[in-house]
């Protein structure tokens, strides 16, 4: 559960293949059986034993699908695995959630796209399309659930939904691809704007959300005025740094006065909530975890001690017993008046927890960054903390990728936890459902079922990906 | 603490002390302990400061007083028994399940991660679906699917029904399966049980005597050391004779279901909540030890197979002598971790109430005893555990590495 990823050993390299294999050669079907069915006599019993295993078992999984199972419990609650106990005026928000990052994800699908041609462009390296076909190939898990979902609902409101977020992330997408190279930041500056006014869409935008959203905004805003090209190069940084800090307190200014209110974390549930906190976990732990990263490999012998005995601490104990602390005695901690929610804890040790195991990761990005690198950025006379901005940390950072998206996964499967501490997640809803007097005790093996492929539709499409990236950005290979 | 730099002129100067590197580097750590410790002496504080204002002990005397609580399926247990003994109580089955849970991971793990790369079609591809699969669904899931749907409310019958099997022409069934607690045979210690013990432990000296002996042998005369048929055979003789001769050593004790159906008596009881736990978290943690076997035998360069065959062994005898022992060094490390990944998941066996450390903690929480010190005892735990593996685990794998230059 907690690193699911064999070689983040350090010193350890995925294996690969070293010879390119020849386009596979096509046997008749006869002599392909024989050869890898048939071939001697041992394989030859154990496809017969596997065969006859296979025959029964089948059979016995299809009569559970389409005959003896009772998929009412899971036909009548689509709505609580969902979003819970999700107040139900207010359910727009999550569609409007749903397609506004539906469309940010096309957006920044087309704009890695469109860089990707960029890059190829400049280099002369002709560049490869995916097809449409490979794409539903690297998908079809989670396209496999939603069109299960699709056929057990009883109305067509999801089916609208679904069709707007896809619609939605295809005509973003298209149009990401449409933006020139250069202006790739704005785009990108877009892209998070979406991301945030996404969640905020469903939390509201009040309090200290104008932070979270203030980081785009002032990298969009940046990213415009560096375009401004005046004579005198003063007026020019004045001008930026005051945009800049003018977006920052109008979108403060919105946040305390406007202070549209939405719905807080408290109340959502369902897969939506595994996956929200999944995510919130990973964006909080990420600059702990490489705080934590770079203080294990500082010359400061105080920082080393501090930070390995916290990651060591933390990778030492389950997380449910950090789970545990996070129940029944963080408050002792805070001297906070309002007692923190149930969630508020949990993620607060979600994120305590995940920091160290994304520590031990960007420690292994910053430890395959050869030391030439560093030396070569000493000899330019950076300082120690330029070396590591501009030298260390882009290189480190671009190596990790897929092993955070690994540890995101597994992240993702630990909400599952939630239930054990009474938030009401996707396994803890289950529980609710077979609470209601039609279900009691009814159907306990199809609702498991049908929460074990929402949580493999979606572990199994990241780590496709996260597989893909690896090849992409060919990690380990140089 | 100075230091000094030479100039464009040639001459030495003293370098201002808040620029010196010796200087900056003391401060700077200074800084940051003072701040984590001011952190933590904050947090202390409120800790402190609450604990008394909700009238919390902060000592440990719990320790020493009554559960007031019965801990699942464990006869030996009473409600009397000290919270330290409760605490023993879930560490031994942590342990249990970890134990069992692990031995069923390493089997399966390599069947299926060899049967990744077989040559048979069906076998690979039924490996890789199960990979994939069991993967990507979260422990807990898998747990609870075992604990609810395959026990609780699966096939099995329940406990006064439960079936039983014997074999041909005896009384005594060796196998009850019911949908809370499985009972098999056990042995019961007699009266010299404790000398055939001794017994067993001198044919362990004998046994490493012969291999010894064995080893010299080879050395001096180049002949097979079959060291360990030889230590197998002097083990097996000398715990034989200390077995005969000490006599009345273990009785078979037959699981028999009470007259009421309510209960088993004699043998041994596997309750629900343990069988769940270990078969659920075998099953998953197989499929992580699957990947790993696979790609360390993946990564052994093809060189070697190739050099193997050029020596004329036979595929056995490659992957025996040649393959195996490199892929295994490359696999001990992530292995270990994914020991230890299973033992600290033991903890989800909250789920179907398996008595282990964690449930009997929250337990003896929701029963009044203090949280903070529970929860920092039930970290230690963990904590001893998870270094005490690691710790004996790692030396191995550093008698397994080669040594470099």
């Amino acid at each position: 559960m907690m690193s699911d990823r064999p070689f983040l050993e350090p010193g350890l390299e995925e294996p690969r293949l070293l010879i390119e294999e020849g386009p596979r050669e096509k046997l008749p079907p006869a002599r392909w059986l024989r050869r890898h069915l048939f071939n001697n006599w041992y394989n030859t019993a154990i496809t017969v034993l596997l065969l006859m295993v296979l025959g029964y078992g089948g059979y016995r999984f299809l009569l559970f699908l389409f005959v003896s199972g009772r998929w009412a419990p899971v036909r009548q609650n689509l709505t609580l695995f969902m979003v819970g106990r999700f107040p139900r005026s207010e359910l727009w928000r999550v569609v409007a959630q749903l397609i506004i990052w539906s469309g940010a994800l096309g957006l920044a699908w087309g704009a890695a796209i469109a860089g990707a041609r960029f890059r190829a462009a400049q280099t002369g390296v002709p560049y490869r399309e995916d097809p449409v076909l490979a794409r539903v190939r690297r998908y079809w898990g989670l396209l496999a659930l939603l069109l299960l979902m699709l056929l057990l609902t009883e109305s067509v409101g999801p089916l609208i939904v679904a069709i707007g977020a896809i619609g939605a992330g295809a005509i973003m997408q298209w149009a990401g691809t449409r933006v020139p190279g250069q202006y790739s930041d704005l785009l990108w500056a877009l892209v998070g704007m979406l991301a945030v006014g996404g969640y905020q869409i469903v939390s509201g935008f009040h309090g200290n959300g104008w932070l979270w959203m203030g980081v785009p905004l002032a990298a969009g805003v940046g990213g415009l005025t560096r375009r401004v090209n005046w004579q005198r190069p003063r007026r020019v940084r004045i001008i930026r740094l005051g945009s800049i800090f003018g977006v920052l307190l109008l979108s403060y200014l919105f946040y305390t006065f406007v202070d549209l209110r939405g719905v807080g974390w408290d109340k959502w549930e369902g897969l939506y909530l595994n996956l929200v906190a999944a995510t919130v976990a990973i964006v909080l732990s990420f600059p702990l975890g490489l705080l934590l990263a770079l203080a294990r490999r500082s010359t400061f012998p105080a920082l080393r001690v501090m930070s390995t005995a916290y990651i060591e601490l933390i990778r030492g104990v389950p997380l449910i017993s950090l789970l545990l602390m996070g129940r029944f005695f963080i408050g002792f901690f805070l001297n906070t008046d309002t007692p923190l929610s149930a969630l508020t804890r949990a993620i607060a040790a979600f994120t305590l927890f995940t920091a160290a195991y994304v520590a031990e990761i960007v420690r292994g990005g910053l430890q395959s960054v050869p030391r030439g690198q560093i030396e070569a950025g000493q000899s330019l006379g950076l300082s120690p903390l330029g070396v590591t901005r501009l030298i260390v940390l882009p290189q480190a950072l671009r190596a990790v990728i897929p092993a955070m998206v690994g540890q995101f996964i597994s992240l993702f499967k630990d909400t599952s936890l939630l239930s054990i501490i009474s938030v009401a997640e996707i396994l803890q809803v289950r529980a609710l459902v077979h609470t209601q007097p039609a279900f009691r005790g009814f159907g306990i093996a199809e609702t498991l079922v049908f929460v074990m492929l929402a949580f493999w539709a979606f572990s199994f499409t990241m780590s496709r990906e996260s597989q893909r990236l690896e090849r992409r950005l060919g990690v380990g290979e140089r | 603490m100075t230091q000094t730099t030479i100039d464009s002129s040639g001459r030495q100067s003293r370098v201002v002390w808040y620029r010196n590197i010796r200087v900056l580097r003391v401060v700077g750590q200074a800084i940051a302990v003072v701040g984590v410790v001011a952190l933590l002496w904050w947090l202390f504080n409120n800790l402190v400061t609450n604990l008394d204002r909700l009238n919390i002990n902060t000592d440990f005397g719990f320790l020493g007083r009554p559960t007031q609580f019965q801990v699942p399926y464990d006869e030996g247990f009473n409600p009397r028994s000290s919270v330290w003994s409760m605490m023993l109580v879930g560490v031994k089955n942590t342990l249990l399940a970890g134990f069992f849970g692990i031995i069923l991971a390493s089997i399966l793990g390599l069947l299926v991660g060899i049967g990744r790369l077989s040559s048979n079609w069906l076998v690979a591809r039924l490996a890789t679906l199960y990979v994939e699969t069991l993967r990507n669904i979260p422990p807990l899931v898998v747990i609870v699917f075992v604990g609810f749907a395959v026990f609780t409310f699966g096939p099995f019958p329940i406990l006064s029904e439960a079936d039983q099997f014997s074999l041909f022409g005896s009384d005594h069934s060796f196998l009850i399966l019911s949908n809370t607690i499985w009972a098999v045979p056990s042995l019961i210690a007699g009266e010299n049980a404790g000398l055939f013990w001794l017994a067993a432990l001198a044919g362990l000296g004998a046994a490493a005597a012969v291999a010894w002996w064995r080893t010299r042998v080879r050395e001096r005369t180049g002949k097979p050391h079959h060291r360990v048929l030889f230590g197998l055979g002097a083990f097996l003789a000398v715990a034989a004779t200390g077995y005969l001769i000490a006599g009345d050593v273990y009785a078979l004790s037959w699981p028999e279901l009470s007259e009421t159906g309510r209960r088993i008596t004699g043998g041994f009881e596997l309750n629900f909540g343990f069988i769940s736990v270990t078969v659920a978290l075998g099953l998953y943690t197989a499929s992580h030890i699957a990947e790993i076997v696979r790609g360390s035998i993946l990564a052994v360069p093809k060189g070697q197979s190739e050099a193997a065959n050029a020596l004329a062994l036979s595929s056995f005898q490659r992957y025996r002598y040649v393959v195996l022992p490199q892929a295994f060094r490359v696999a001990v490390p992530p292995i270990i971790s994914q020991y230890l990944n299973l033992v600290k998941n033991t903890s989800l066996g909250i789920a179907v109430s398996y008595a282990e450390i964690t449930m009997l903690t929250q337990t003896s929480i929701g029963n009044g005893r203090p949280a903070p010190q529970s929860i920092i005892l039930l970290m230690g735990v963990y904590l001893a555990l998870s270094l005490t593996i690691s710790s004996l685990l790692n030396v191995y794998n550093r008698r397994l590495q080669l040594v470099e230059r």
